[in-house]
């Protein structure tokens, strides 16, 4: 699948083999437009890159609007990336995108390391990370997958309360929050000071964090964090999860998530289950 | 747009330590307009593309120019004849040019050479009259390729031309279409003087096709826009200067 923030609205993105896809989120949205932060967003460090990008979006309605109906025609299901700074607004947007021709599921997005309210600060706590899941769940008959943070003490205390508050399935990770400073100026490369680190710099850790989520819960994991080729996602897989997300990859090469499902099926008899 | 592996084949020092690189990618070369770039990827090399204005292109061939400044354009500098990258372009919106309209002036400071030789082949094109504006630090490091029907040097420390910038040798009287392209602090200041302008930026860039947002341009009009798509040409006095970073430094 593709990850939220690396795929758009599935409009955006060319040269992709679309047929390969197995799904796609969608980039993160508020109830209402956010114009997202200044300028630097974006730093290239080793083998990754830092992004704040700040959730720039045009809100709820306008994606209902312009975007659900062309979904609803597409062959791969369209998740989306729900996010809010209050419980309530999360589980507004649940219900404005229940019932919504084109949207297949929401993604609970409680782990963005670049709003100042909301986010990550629901991620990091278990009874708060519980609370967003269980109005996103009463409030849609959708599938609710939440994402989660990893930065995080134990990620399997956060995973159990969600998939106890009604998650259907648990994405694992969002980026980590990192920082780098320009050496010329003294000040932070990013304007928002941090940002969210993704990429193979990333991909042991969060092969390693899946792989402790997948041993907590239930439910599916999709396993996300670095992965550029089948051999990443393999490993992904190895460790547990069901799924997995391409993300940063699809920046490099638009047609990355359609040479690692070809790449995958090398690997059909090693990731096949047990009898 | 296309992606193409294509082949260095050309390789010149136009300036002190400012190299041209030819590839050989008849699909991107037939189609690039004045303006546009292609976003280039080398492996081994860093992580993401770095996108790189047009600067030529023939039948078969796109140009680049570019100075050693991180990693990434160390590399690049570095490739041999035969060496293979992806290209992926054109990309973005290209200077409009009004062939019914007066003559074109281009201004370029430093590396804001590199849409200029296109452009002056779309104007000429286009049968207007192109005057050609050039600043540089010094005189070694001032484009050797600059053709224009009239052609107009400066030089910051008074080396070569008008001592001061590229501004500073702008000629008296109306310029016609400007299409301006070199340092943010340079352009805001085009901006001010001449606010129909067209000027090309450069920011920071992931994926150069819009899907990362990472290349934002404050507007006047309040949002950020995509200088990878919406840009990297904007007309000059849409644009927040004192929100754009005017340096960017490279590490990787």
């Amino acid at each position: 699948m593709a990850a939220s923030g690396t795929f758009g609205y599935g409009t955006e993105v060319p040269l992709c083999d679309r047929s390969l896809l197995g799904g796609m989120v969608s980039k993160g949205i508020f109830l209402t437009p956010r114009a997202g932060t200044p300028p630097p967003r974006i730093v290239e460090t080793p083998s990754g890159m830092l992004n704040a990008i700040g959730l720039q979006g045009p809100g709820v309605e306008v994606v209902i609007r312009d975007y659900a109906p062309l979904w609803a025609s597409w062959d791969f299901p369209v998740l989306v990336n729900v996010n809010g700074e209050t419980v309530d607004e999360y589980g507004e947007l649940a219900a404005r995108l229940d019932g919504v021709p084109g949207v297949a599921g929401v993604e609970v997005n409680i782990s963005c390391p670049n709003v100042r309210e909301g986010g990550m600060l629901f991620g990091i706590d278990p009874a708060a990370a519980a609370a967003v899941t269980a109005a996103v769940r009463t409030r849609t008959r959708l599938p609710v997958w939440v994402k989660l943070t990893p930065a995080v003490t134990d990620i399997t205390e956060i995973a159990r309360a969600c998939e106890q508050a009604g998650a259907d399935a648990l994405s694992a990770v969002n980026t980590f929050v990192g920082m780098s400073f320009d050496l010329r100026s003294g000040q932070p490369r990013l304007s928002f000071r941090t940002g969210g680190l993704s990429g193979p710099a990333i991909r042991p850790l969060a092969v390693h964090l899946a792989h402790r989520v997948a041993r907590a819960v239930s439910v599916p994991v999709v396993g996300i964090g670095g992965i550029a080729t089948a051999e990443d996602a393999a490993e992904f897989l190895l460790a547990g999860c069901r799924a997995v997300q391409v993300g940063t990859a699809t920046f490099v090469d638009p047609n990355a998530i359609g040479r690692v499902v070809e790449g995958l099926r090398r690997y059909e008899r090693l990731l096949a289950p047990p009898d | 747009m296309m992606e193409v592996v294509a082949p260095l084949v050309a390789r010149r020092e136009v300036a002190r330590d400012m190299w041209v690189l030819g590839f050989e990618a008849p699909g991107i070369a037939g189609e690039v307009r004045a303006g546009q770039f292609v976003n280039v990827l080398l492996r081994p090399g860093p992580l993401l593309r770095r996108p790189f204005s047009v600067y030529a292109a023939g039948a078969e061939v796109v140009e680049i120019v570019l100075r050693a400044v991180g990693e990434g354009t160390r590399l690049l500098c570095g490739l041999r004849p035969g060496d293979r990258v992806s290209l992926l372009g054109p990309l973005g919106s290209g200077f409009q040019l009004d062939g019914a309209g007066q003559g074109v002036t281009l201004l370029s400071g430093g590396l804001g050479v590199a849409p200029m030789p296109l452009a002056a082949r779309d104007a000429r094109r286009l049968g207007l009259r192109v005057t050609w504006v050039h600043g540089a630090r010094t005189q070694a490091e001032l484009c050797s390729e600059a053709e224009a029907d009239e052609l107009r040097w400066a030089t910051e420390d008074g080396s070569l031309g008008v001592p001061g910038t590229a501004l500073d040798a702008m000629p008296d009287g109306q310029p016609g279409q400007v299409l301006a392209c070199g340092p943010n602090r340079m352009l805001a200041a085009v901006a001010a003087r001449w606010p129909e302008a067209q000027v090309a930026i450069e920011t920071y860039m992931g994926c150069g096709t819009g899907v990362c947002l990472g290349c934002a341009v404050p507007r006047t009009t309040g949002v950020f826009d995509r200088a990878c798509t919406e840009g990297p040409v904007y007309r000059a006095d849409s644009i927040r200067w004192d929100d754009l970073p005017s340096h960017l430094h490279y590490t990787v």
